[in-house]
């Protein structure tokens, strides 16, 4: 194997694949990126086994051949090469020397035959989605998905497709914030998927908003690609706990909000919120949000802020991150908040939001303790 | 003829002595606490063979002039208290005028007194009487010699024990009054063999080093409390020796050894949670309290005292305990003891830094979603640039690494010191979930995915004994007809716990447990739930995480210890490692 490549092409490849490569394993060649020559440059690949990407960037190939090589080792000899051509080339299976006006590096690799193979999926049953719609998605529900392992599926977003629109919710049992887009049939299959976030944020960062991503499922595996890049990721099983059930339909008491003013005041609350729960009270009235919260060994803190609330008065305690969180993706200058009881499930939306798409997020309530 | 008639003198002083004096013991204590009341700074005691043929206790107290030395083998002689008004806030060991006339009563007495160096007095006396006064030249002080003891006494003669056995007791006595008075130098001969000798010792450590050996003094952490006005200092066994060696128990009050199972059992309750139920630690503890609130004139050998108000006396030797094994000291240690009295005193209170950091960090915009944004569980908080509060102090946090996924590590200046993760943190749930049943709140976040559980008949009895405790601890539960539980609401002490796994191990723990009340109750459940509750040995904890368990464990009543008495921490001394590595 043997190509010239730019040094810029080859920084611009390796930041394209590198999220991919794990910090530790133990498989040792996950810690190396694949190299391949194709008809018009090279391809590189890496994987932690959950997730792959692969990106192709032109070059001059005079001989083909693959080779893995380390991967944050490359990284960091891309980054500090002059700004000259780079020569690459092969020796063997293992070794690899690289040139670059007259620096001159030689360094082991690992055979091809020992990187896995990438899942196999046909994208001749591909549907395609415009990037920008699968961006505003995640960007808006994936921050809700668990951490915690005891429930693997609350891990990932769940996304699903329908004929005229696809929505992806993701919740940690806490809260959950669901967006649903219309979308304009292409041949997409209804389907429930569940992706995990590590899949959705490589998808989020390596397409540009106003490309034609390329999807295809295979047996356990999604594949997102582009003429040049391709994302695989493990799916998720299992059934998603049924969410529509749990969105309240008839929360009668309603405040809006400015958004910035609400934030800054939960901001102040939560100095004084207990690091453990967050916990905060609110109390609506007429025409007035209360803000109050009380720490054993710490003090107590109010605050105010004018909003326009409809229904009965209300109190009712949350987790202030939980509110602050969501308050950070509204997309509105005002947010919608509703309410039923202290005990039921209330909901946030933007208010007076001139965009096509649907955007809910739901947060269960702290217990209030008199 | 009157049947009823005063008895001569001689016969009341031999009854009396069968309450003063019962064995040599007791006449060794009752010399050596009047050689003590007369100021001695020094007191030699020769005993022959266990007491039973001489007691010599020789003092350079105060001594007497030859009247008082005579009238002092009378009976209620004394110059210790002068009217019945006196007898509250007695400071003085002996004040009844009992000891000496009892003891002379039944024994041979020879007594060398000299108010000052040169001209003394010697009395000698027999069975109560006086047999001759004479001159004698000695320094300043008193040597009183006990021979044959109960010799005209026969029924107190058959019951004298063996000569060790006699011996041992003495060396018990001597042992009480060489702990409470530290600063008096005591020599022990027996049978003209030297036995004990305790120089004058600025410590309550280095007393018992000279009584049990060094090895011993190691064992014990030091207690020094004040509550109020009553000062509480001494030594306790650390939690992980306790029931390695013999128990000593040891209880003076304003400097006067006593008996009291009331403040044994106090102290004792302040070693809970750290030591397995059944094992009695060792206890050297010294009450020091205004001579008002204690009556020490209840039992004639002065072994018993009472508290005007019994209840803050306790409180305050199970909160001195306490807050000693508190400490780091009480911490396991391997190899050489390193004591870490500094470490104990600053390891401040709680530091505004949870495991639970969870405050927004004050992005504004939507930042990338993911390294950041998706820990609900990361603690950005603690990084946060936050302006540290002026007091008090902000903890210092050594830099952690994490060993086996198991132990938490650092370097500290005198060793290198590990936190066992899962007890670290059992521990700081535990005084949490303590303090919630005892405050009786917790926060509960609402599901919005209610969990369903099936029990077992014996888990369901587990749950109804305990539902209304696990319902202040933040579980919110319905029943659901037959075994089946439906829960609502979970607290959530922190962001990797799992509310079903912890509620369904809890359960299962529970399962038979009798019915205990009240705190044993409340203690029982939060032990249950902290140990499932807290993160596993095992898991991986992220740098912040790792800060955060240290600060809070820092903050909790006893970090050293979790809820089944084991370690949290142990040290290994720098000399330990030098010793293997053979740099010294």
């Amino acid at each position: 194997m043997r190509f010239t490549i730019t040094r810029e092409k080859l920084q611009e490849g390796l930041a394209a694949v590198a999220a991919s490569i794990p910090a530790k394993t133990t498989l040792p060649v996950l810690a190396n990126i694949l190299v391949e020559t194709t008809e018009k440059g090279i391809r590189l690949s890496g994987t932690d086994l959950d997730i792959a990407v692969s990106t192709e960037i032109s070059a001059d190939v005079e001989t083909g051949g693959a080779i893995t090589i380390p991967a944050k080792k490359l990284s960091e000899i891309a980054r500090e090469l002059p700004p000259a051509p780079v020569r690459v080339a092969s020796s063997g299976e293992q070794r690899v020397t690289l040139d670059c006006g007259r620096a001159h590096f030689r360094l082991l690799g690992l055979p091809r035959d020992e990187f896995p193979s990438f899942p196999s999926i046909k994208f001749s049953e591909s549907w395609r989605v415009r990037s920008g719609e699968l961006q505003k998605l995640i960007s808006h529900t994936a921050f809700a998905v668990s951490t915690e392992e005891s429930r693997p599926i609350l891990n990932g977003v769940l996304w699903e497709l329908r004929p005229d629109m696809m929505r992806m919710v993701a919740t940690n049992g806490h809260r959950l914030a669901k967006m649903q887009v219309p979308i304009k049939s292409s041949g997409m299959p209804s389907a429930d998927l569940i992706v995990p976030p590590k899949a959705l944020e490589q998808i989020r960062r390596l397409f540009p908003a106003d490309e034609e991503l390329e999807i295809a499922r295979g047996e356990n595996h999604l594949g997102f690609r582009s003429p040049f890049t391709a994302v695989y990721t493990r799916l998720i099983e299992g059934p998603y706990p049924n969410y529509e059930q749990v969105i309240p339909k008839d929360n009668d008491k309603v405040a809006i909000a400015d958004k910035a003013a609400l934030t800054s005041a939960l901001k102040r609350m939560s100095v004084i919120a207990s690091d453990q729960t967050h916990r905060i009270r609110m109390s609506f009235n007429a025409g007035m949000a209360k803000f109050s919260v009380q720490t054993p060994d710490l003090g107590d803190a109010q605050d105010e802020l004018a909003v326009r609330f409809t229904g009965d008065p209300l109190d009712i305690g949350f987790n202030a991150s939980y509110l602050l969180e969501i308050l950070r993706f509204i997309p509105t200058d005002e947010v919608r908040m509703t309410f039923r009881a202290p005990e039921r499930a209330a909901t946030l939306e933007p208010e007076q939001w001139s965009d096509p798409a649907q955007y809910l997020c739901l947060v269960m309530p702290l217990r209030l303790v008199d | 003829m009157p049947r009823i008639s005063v008895l001569p003198s001689a016969v009341a002083d031999q009854i009396a002595a069968g309450e003063v004096v019962e064995r040599p013991a007791s006449v060794v204590k009752e010399l050596v606490e009047n050689a003590l009341d007369a100021g001695a700074t020094s007191i030699d005691i020769a005993v022959d063979d266990g007491g039973r043929a001489r007691i010599r206790v020789s003092d350079d107290g105060s001594g007497m002039d030859r009247e008082d030395a005579v009238l002092a083998l009378s009976r209620h002689a004394t110059s210790k208290i002068r009217k019945a008004s006196d007898l509250v806030g007695i400071g003085s060991f002996g004040f009844r005028g009992e000891a000496l006339p009892a003891i002379c009563s039944v024994s041979r007495m020879d007594v060398e007194t000299a108010p000052a160096d040169g001209a003394g007095t010697r009395v000698e006396a027999a069975a109560g009487t006086v047999a001759s006064v004479s001159d004698a030249a000695r320094r300043r002080g008193t040597t009183i010699t006990v021979s044959s003891l109960f010799y005209n006494a026969p029924a107190r003669l058959k019951f004298m024990r063996g000569a060790r056995s006699e011996w041992r007791a003495i060396v018990d006595t001597l042992t009480l009054v060489a702990l409470a008075r530290r600063d008096v130098r005591i020599t022990v001969t027996h049978d003209g063999a030297p036995a004990l000798t305790l120089p004058p010792a600025s410590s309550w450590r280095a007393r018992v080093a000279a009584l049990w050996g060094a090895a011993a003094a190691e064992k014990l952490v030091d207690v020094d409390d004040v509550a109020g006005p009553i000062r509480v200092e001494g030594l306790v066994e650390s939690p992980q020796d306790v029931g390695t060696g013999t128990r000593r128990i040891f209880l003076a009050v304003n400097g006067r050894a006593i008996r009291d199972p009331g403040l044994v059992r106090a102290a004792e309750a302040a070693y809970r949670s750290t030591i397995p139920a059944g094992l009695r630690p060792t206890l050297l503890l010294s009450l020091t309290l205004p001579g008002s609130d204690v009556d020490v004139n209840v039992h004639p050998a002065k072994a018993e005292v009472r508290f005007r108000d019994r209840w803050p006396v306790e409180r305050a030797v199970e909160g001195a305990v306490r807050r000693a094994l508190g400490t780091m000291d009480a911490a396991a240690t391997i190899g050489v003891r390193s004591w870490w009295s500094e470490r104990g005193d600053d390891l401040p209170a709680p530091v505004p830094l949870g495991v639970e950091s969870l405050r927004d960090t004050g992005r504004a915009e939507p930042g990338p979603l993911f390294a950041e944004a998706v820990g609900v569980a990361e603690l950005e908080a603690v990084a946060d640039p936050r302006p540290p509060a002026p007091d008090p102090p902000p903890l210092e946090i050594p830099p952690l690494t994490q060993w086996r996924r198991t132990y938490i590590c650092f370097e500290h200046e005198q060793g290198m010191v590990l936190i066992d993760q899962h007890s670290a943190h059992e521990r700081v749930l535990f005084e949490r979930f303590m303090g919630v049943l005892e405050r009786g709140e917790s926060p509960a976040q609402r599901l919005l995915f209610p969990l369903t559980l099936h029990l077992g008949p014996a888990e369901s009895e587990a749950f109804d004994a305990n539902r209304e405790l696990l319902e202040r601890l933040g579980f919110e539960i319905e029943g659901f007809g037959g075994h089946t539980l439906i829960v609502r609401a979970v607290p959530m002490p922190h962001p990797r716990f799992d509310p079903e796994r912890c509620l369904r191990d809890t359960l299962d723990a529970l399962t038979g447990d009798r019915l205990a009340s009240g705190a044993a109750r409340h203690e029982k459940l939060a032990a249950t739930v902290a140990c499932k509750a807290a993160i596993k040995a095992g898991e991986a904890l992220s740098l912040d995480e790792m800060r955060a368990l240290f600060a809070a464990l820092a903050g909790t009543t006893l970090p050293a210890h979790d809820v089944h008495g084991r370690a949290t921490i142990v040290r290994i001394g720098w000399d330990e490692l030098e010793r293997r590595f053979g740099r010294r």
